[in-house]
């Protein structure tokens, strides 16, 4: 049931945070829509973390302003914002019952003993939960405190959603599972999400639209299909993409990339003399032309199930291709790949920059 | 070397110098090692034990046993008799029953306030940040000492003074406060917490009796009560301060998230989590409370004596050294700390943090 009342935008306006001299969130300026499910993707260290937990408002923000539904919670304390937070280690009270765990911010609310208990039966049957109901945390399985701590952020129906990488202490197996079901009750409570993690599958799959911080600067915001295909930078290219796209150095001259060992055509007319190739492993092709782009040797030869990963070494430079599953070179045969010029990327070496 | 059949370790054909040095299988003692432990266990033993058995026994003599010589085997040596038993429950059971009760109304009354206060002062030393500045304490201290020198050189009302001194560090610290730079930190106030437990009693005894004498609290239950409170709370504060950081913060930002209040978290969550700590911590109070001598001995005369003294008195009398009665008070004495201690023991084992967070 989508109860459109309690869409709400969320807006960090300029917010940056320091601890003493380190700067962890650069003056970050992002909305999100009301419903919308965003992705805050970044490795450690790159303050997504710190981005939720000041709109948690478990810290406050060096410079700039927060936003909650046109609200400025900026300085509000957390009760106040109607946020409900999933934390990495899911932080259940370990003397409560899962039901009193789930029925925790309704009874903190000072609500019915019988209105909570609805409440924590509903919230327990979303998560399949109902029947573990009289159980301590210890007794419960990785993926049922998962749920529990689920079943705990949606009984009061927030305003606002944040998952603190929610899913990255469970087994990859049940991983997917609960992706899958976090998505699927994300849509249907229709509650603006923000959800932080490092895994770029579970920003991909999850995300409405994904932000990409690095070192406390925003690089990308925009919906995964978009980050893939046209990542704005050299970081959002490596960062995105699994196994990740080639880099190869080289020079352009009037928009022909040259290294030793390739040389290819490519869709812009510019010259720089440090410029970096961007090439995704899907886009490559293993070719018998003689003119082929790239000569090489194979360098490894990895059979993964439904294709194989072939590493071609080009004089000192890596290039990986994804190759049928039938290919059969030996390590040291020599290899020509070929690549579309609009598939290929191409970047300023020195500042990252993408040139288009 | 290849090896071969002859230098493999045969686990069946061990001499008997090796099946008495070695461990017979994994996670047992070797048999001359357990012969070893528990010989010097029972040595051990018998050495704590002894000064208890000669109490026990020393309750059961007549005082013509204890004066003859050393006697160690009732029945054999000398004939038990309930004379001193009888003595102190039965003819003197009203003084006996005032030093029990007077320890335990000053025991528990002292642990609650203790542990009470000493675990919120920790759990906020533990999770807010205080920044007391140099400045601020130097004007405190300041208007301290000029109000004690007015009060005491002037004979001015010391209410009016303190009064005044008061509303003065409100005002200069409001208006100074945020020129001061240099400030302590957390870490500096648990150690001013705990350095009070590093000034011998003693030294300070006579003071304290000159404070209580002038507010009419010498050989009242509430002197007593503050003075072992004020004497315990560095050890309580210190103590639950470690329980409390130990706690995952995650559980107590999502009850904020969640709308708690700090004292809805401290009494709903964070306490419960605490609990082997708290009855550990209770227990020791207690036993402090209990066995305390030094601050009864000047602070009580006859209302509000407690055990120790009692014990003590039997020493005091024109008759000599009453063993046989001290002996009695001695055993009512001890069997509650043991009764507590075993009684707290469940909760101390109990890991009640188990599963808190991951999985």
């Amino acid at each position: 049931m989508t109860n459109p009342d309690i869409r709400v935008p969320v807006t960090f306006d300029k917010v940056a945070k320091s601890f003493g001299a380190v700067k962890v969130l650069e003056e970050m300026t992002l909305t999100v829509q009301p419903g919308e499910f965003l992705v805050l993707l970044g490795a450690s260290g790159s303050g997504k973390t710190t981005a939720l937990r000041i709109l948690a408002g478990l810290e406050t923000p060096t410079s700039g302003r927060v936003l909650i539904g046109g609200t400025n919670v900026t300085e509000m304390l957390p009760k106040y914002r109607d946020v409900a937070m999933v934390f990495q280690s899911y932080a259940l009270y370990p003397h409560k019952t899962v039901a009193e765990n789930i029925g925790f911010p309704l009874k903190v609310r000072g609500l019915g003993q019988a209105e909570i208990d609805a409440a924590i039966l509903d919230a327990a049957r979303q998560v399949q939960l109902e029947t573990l109901l009289e159980r301590y945390p210890r007794q419960l399985s990785g993926g049922q405190k998962q749920r529990v701590a689920l079943a705990r952020a949606i009984v009061r129906r927030p305003a606002v959603f944040l998952m603190d990488e929610p899913l990255s202490n469970l087994d990859a197996k049940l991983r997917g599972h609960m992706r899958a079901e976090l998505k699927h009750m994300q849509h249907q409570l229709g509650i603006t999400t923000i959800y932080v993690t490092h895994d770029q599958i579970e920003a991909m799959t999850l995300a409405h639209r994904v932000a990409i911080l690095e070192k406390g600067v925003l690089q990308q915001l925009d919906t995964p299909k978009t980050i893939y295909n046209d990542p704005a930078n050299l970081f959002v290219a490596g960062f995105i993409g699994s196994p990740p796209m080639n880099f190869l150095k080289g020079t352009l001259t009037a928009g022909r990339f040259d290294m030793p060992g390739g040389t290819m055509g490519t869709t812009t007319g510019a010259s720089l003399p440090q410029a970096t190739l961007g090439l995704r492993p899907e886009d490559a092709q293993i070719s018998t032309a003689p003119d082929a782009a790239f000569q090489g040797n194979i360098y490894t030869n990895e059979l993964i199930g439904d294709h194989s990963l072939i590493t071609a070494e080009i004089q000192g430079q890596m290039l990986t291709v994804k190759a049928p599953k039938d290919f059969n070179g030996a390590p040291g045969d020599p290899i020509a790949i070929t690549a579309a010029a609009s598939s290929v990327y191409l970047f300023d070496a020195s500042t990252g920059a993408r040139l288009r | 070397m290849a090896p071969d059949a002859s230098n493999r370790i045969d686990y069946r054909s061990r001499s008997f110098v090796q099946r008495l040095f070695e461990p017979p299988r994994i996670g047992q003692m070797a048999p001359a090692t357990s012969v070893l432990v528990y010989l010097v266990l029972a040595i051990w033993t018998a050495f704590v034990m002894f000064p208890l058995y000669w109490v026990l026994i020393t309750s059961f003599k007549l005082p013509a046993a204890v004066n003859e010589g050393p006697f160690y085997l009732p029945f054999v040596d000398f004939t038990p008799s309930l004379h001193a038993w009888k003595s102190l429950l039965i003819q003197d059971w009203e003084d006996t029953l005032k030093s029990f009760g007077n320890s335990v109304i000053i025991g528990l009354g002292s642990t609650i306030l203790t542990v009470g206060m000493g675990s919120m002062a920790a759990y906020a030393l533990a999770r807010i940040q205080y920044k007391p500045k140099f400045g601020s304490i130097l004007i405190f201290v300041v208007l301290l000492v000029a109000a004690t020198v007015i009060t005491v050189a002037a004979g001015a009302d010391w209410r009016v003074v303190f009064a005044i001194a008061l509303a003065l560090f409100y005002l200069l610290v409001r208006a100074f406060s945020k020129h001061f730079k240099r400030h302590l930190a957390n870490g500096d106030i648990l150690f001013w917490i705990i350095s009070q437990r590093i000034l011998p009693p003693i030294v300070v005894i006579i003071p304290i009796y000159l404070m209580f004498q002038s507010v009419g609290l010498v050989d009242t239950h509430i002197g007593l009560i503050l003075a072992y409170s004020c004497a315990n709370l560095p050890i309580v504060v210190w103590l639950m301060h470690d329980f409390f950081a130990g706690i995952p913060i995650e559980m107590e930002e999502s009850a904020q998230l969640d709308g708690a209040t700090r004292l809805y978290i401290f009494w709903d969550i964070v306490l419960p989590l605490t609990r082997p700590g708290l009855a550990a911590t209770t227990l020791l109070t207690m036993i402090l409370c209990w066995n305390e001598y030094l601050l009864a001995v000047f602070l009580s005369t006859s209302t509000a004596q407690t055990m120790p003294i009692l014990v003590a008195a039997m020493n005091a009398g024109d008759r000599g050294i009453l063993w046989w009665t001290m002996c009695v008070v001695i055993i009512v004495m001890i069997v509650p700390v043991i009764a507590m201690a075993i009684l707290l023991q469940r909760f101390i084992a109990k890991g009640v943090l188990t599963g808190a967070v991951k999985g």
